[in-house]
């Protein structure tokens, strides 16, 4: 959210600015397999936001003092390229921003994977953003989930995440750069498809009382349904490529 | 009827042999990508971790001597061990193909009846598809090795060594069968594609 005194009209005839419904998604493109050399990988194209994820591990963690006996450290790196964004994050050096995502992306993370079966290990997720255009978190969890499944680590679901906003009085899903930073709230949520448990809120600005909140998230559940899918069809097409050339 | 199933899908019932299946409010949920065989209930990955088991040949390569034992990396978390009075003299570098003795409560890995490796070629593929690589009964590796003369050993911790015969087109086989593990029909197709292009 930005402190401009101008705000600008995000809202008009009922339509955003780029021409969507409240509740409709950008385009949403997931491939897996991008990256050879790591365990897993994905390539999400969402919106304007074009982000790579890559996964490595379990291996041993090192340096020795940051294993757990019981369980398997995630070490997360969220970055974005100095060339992603119009404005700001003109440097790639993790700042405040980046290790805050870093963190709760690790902390989805935490919650997915079965870590317990990898005591002293570490897992690695690298997120780059190569091109932003606001919900780079959120595209950022999504694509990290597709490489964790394609790398072969064991978890309860595969999550996915969106992002719900509030511009003048309407909810708005799936927000861009513009209404992430002129809207009146922003509420990425990162939920787990099969028990539609939320493993990661945040909330900039706010929301009318817990009726716009259970709206916003029904909102996130049935958006869901079709990020959920895609995830699906990008972790399935290498194999049932294979399958239809051989049918 | 086979079925690619994702992590978070239910199984109707639990697979025999699963370890990548947890229960959950009394549903089977896979944890890892798999296929699932509706007709025999079985469920086995594609996609997956290596974890030790007793008794299985695991391939390596020496990482350090030490006074009474060897370090022994496995390309994976775990770490395999080499007591020095059990075995042969050995060098950081070497390559040797092992059976695991037992595994530790540090989740090391010990390793015993060590024999060393030299020359030939060293490739990893997934650990999921080893069982692919080897055949029902050996036989998919046993074409392969007839194919090519090469001298193949496979590591349950997806390590295969090569010597010997043609050994650019036993790569090929192996890395062909990795890729399309999933499918039936492929002991065929590898048979055919070693016997075209035999010198």
């Amino acid at each position: 959210m930005s402190s401009s005194r101008e705000k600008p009209i995000l809202i008009i005839d009922g339509k955003r600015l780029d021409g969507r419904s409240f509740d409709q998604l950008r385009p949403l493109s997931i491939t897996t397999n991008v990256v050879p050399n790591a365990d897993g990988s994905a390539f999400i194209e969402w919106g304007n936001n074009k982000i790579i994820a890559a996964v490595y591990g379990p291996k041993e963690a090192l340096p020795k003092h940051t294993q757990d006996p019981e369980r398997a450290v995630i070490k997360c790196r969220y970055a974005m390229s100095p060339f992603s964004s119009a404005e700001e994050h003109g440097s790639s050096k993790p700042n405040r921003r980046a290790i805050e995502i870093s963190k709760i992306t690790k902390e989805v993370f935490e919650n997915v994977i079965l870590i317990d079966e990898f005591p002293g290990g570490e897992i690695n997720i690298y997120v780059d953003v190569l091109q932003s255009d606001g919900g780079t978190r959120a595209a950022g969890i999504t694509a990290a989930a597709a490489a964790v499944a394609s790398a072969g680590l064991p978890m309860r679901d595969i999550p996915y995440a969106v992002s719900v906003g509030k511009a003048d009085g309407h909810l708005i899903l799936d927000m861009n750069k513009i209404e992430d930073n002129y809207s009146d709230a922003d509420v990425p949520m990162t939920i787990c498809p099969r028990t539609k448990e939320i493993i990661l809120l945040q909330m900039d600005g706010s929301f009318d009382g817990s009726k716009e909140f259970r709206e916003a998230y029904s909102m996130v559940l049935k958006a869901g349904e079709e990020i959920s899918r895609i995830q699906k069809e990008a972790l399935k097409e290498p194999y049932t490529k294979i399958i239809d050339k051989y049918r | 009827m086979r079925n690619i199933i994702l992590p978070g899908e239910a199984l109707p019932k639990m697979p025999s042999r699963a370890h990548e299946v947890i229960e959950e409010d009394g549903r089977f949920i896979a944890t890892v990508i798999g296929m699932y065989d509706d007709e025999k209930g079985t469920f086995w990955p594609l996609e997956g971790v290596w974890y030790p088991m007793r008794d299985e040949i695991v391939i390596g390569i020496v990482e350090e001597a030490k006074l009474n034992s060897y370090t022994v990396n496995l390309n994976s978390l775990y770490k395999g061990i080499i007591i020095a009075k059990y075995s042969s003299k050995l060098f950081a570098g070497d390559v040797i193909e092992a059976q695991v003795r037992d595994l530790d409560e540090t989740k090391t890995v010990v390793l015993m009846h060590a024999r060393k490796l030299s020359g030939g070629k060293m490739m990893s593929i997934k650990p999921s598809k080893v069982h692919r690589i080897l055949g029902r009964e050996d036989t998919m590796i046993r074409e392969i090795t007839e194919g090519t003369q090469s001298m193949i050993n496979v590591g349950m911790n997806g390590v295969i060594w090569i010597k010997g015969g043609d050994v650019q087109k036993a790569t090929e086989a192996i890395m062909k069968i990795e890729e399309e593990a999933h499918t039936s029909g492929l002991t065929e197709r590898i048979k055919s594609m070693l016997s075209n292009n035999k010198v």
